[in-house]
């Protein structure tokens, strides 16, 4: 087979991971990237600047891309970098990729499915938390579109989902442009709030439901905290417990999960859940 | 401290609540297949639909509202099979949950 038409024909799996000085995105990479060799059999590249790489590490990534990171973004008084999203088009050496936020839980082959489904671009629309069944929806602001999810976006080097990248470098170098017209707070940026604009954008200020992936994404939310039941490297089974606040006390409740990815919103539930 | 001591020592209550409504989302997804250029949710109405016609090909418009033409005996069989075997999953996993406190 020749390298063009391997290259036209490959799939993998791309992670964006910069340590800041709260939390090891490197180290979260590693597992994930494990996982999704595991789950998925696909192979997994990281974007990621000199600082974050160890010295030593058990795992070698199929492609290790080092850049020069924007460490322009903070949240929770902590530097987050999470700008430069867009460059992931360019960056992915697949013909297909699966772009995953290095927090998310793979933990069955649910993922394969995107590429099934999708024109050249795909991402949630719609989200559940566990233990918070029917919680509305996120928007923009009140008068705005409801959020799309860039925790996992698949995508084909086409055109189109160029123009995607593209436009979504646009708005995160606008950002505050954006968030004035769409009334959110554009202190802290957003891949969320940026892929959804990006979208309607390529999309003719339009909904088009082939862009989504059609069903939720599982997010581990506030008050709810996730533990392994067992220390299998590739354990399927979780118990997720939650503190609920009744009459003045916290009652706590569970459930257990089976072959369910998830998106752990709490890095430090998730450090824990790697070690 | 493992998983089990962790519940017992906590005093937590299973939630049957949210565990139906996580087991919805779950077996939700895998109703759904990419099939003959279109993608379908394996549904009683679309089963039901499909055993109804008796003609070779139909065209029906799928999930993302394209009209596909399909094959309509391979596409029910596609969906009978998804069906019986996502609900069979589906019962088994709600049955264990059920027995739980």
């Amino acid at each position: 087979m020749g390298i063009a038409r391997k290259q036209k024909m490959s799939r993998g799996v791309l992670l964006f991971a910069f340590n800041n000085p709260k939390f090891n995105y490197y180290e979260m990479a590693v597992h994930t990237a494990k996982r999704a060799n595991h789950f998925l059999g696909l192979p997994v590249t990281i974007v990621t600047d000199e600082s974050s790489v160890p010295n030593e590490s058990d795992y070698t990534f199929d492609n290790t891309i080092i850049v020069d990171p924007d460490k322009n973004n903070v949240r929770d008084y902590n530097v987050w970098i999470n700008k430069g999203r867009y460059q992931a088009y360019d960056l992915s050496p697949y013909y297909e990729t699966i772009l995953l936020d290095t927090d998310y839980m793979i933990n069955s082959d649910t993922l394969l499915k995107t590429f099934g489904i999708y024109e050249d671009f795909c991402c949630h629309d719609t989200t559940s938390f566990l233990m918070h069944p029917g919680v509305p929806q996120e928007v923009l602001s009140t008068y705005s579109f409801k959020t799309l999810w860039a925790t996992v976006v698949t995508f084909r080097k086409t055109d189109r989902a160029k123009q995607i990248f593209d436009c979504l470098e646009m708005i995160q170098k606008n950002y505050d442009h954006y968030a004035n017209i769409h009334s959110f707070v554009g202190g802290v940026f957003r891949n969320d709030y940026a892929l959804t604009l990006a979208l309607r954008i390529v999309n003719g200020h339009t909904d088009d439901k082939q862009d989504i992936i059609p069903w939720n994404l599982v997010h581990v939310g506030k008050n709810t905290s996730v533990h392994r039941n067992s220390d299998a490297e590739f354990n399927t089974e979780f118990t997720v417990v939650y503190d609920s606040w009744k009459r003045g006390k916290i009652k706590k409740e569970y459930i257990t999960l089976t072959d369910t990815d998830f998106h752990c919103m709490n890095k430090v539930n998730f450090m824990e859940l790697i070690k | 401290m493992n998983t089990a001591s962790l519940i017992t020592d906590a005093k937590a209550r299973f939630s049957h609540n949210s565990a139906k409504a996580y087991l919805k989302d779950k077996f939700s997804s895998k109703l759904i297949v990419a099939e003959q250029g279109g993608l379908w949710t394996a549904s009683p109405a679309l089963i039901s639909f499909l055993s109804a016609i008796d003609t070779e090909y139909l065209v029906i418009i799928d999930n993302f509202d394209n009209p596909v033409s399909v094959n309509v005996s391979e596409l029910h069989t596609k969906m009978v099979y998804t069906y019986m075997t996502v609900m069979a999953e589906w019962n088994a996993e709600w049955e264990s949950l059920e027995s739980k406190r």
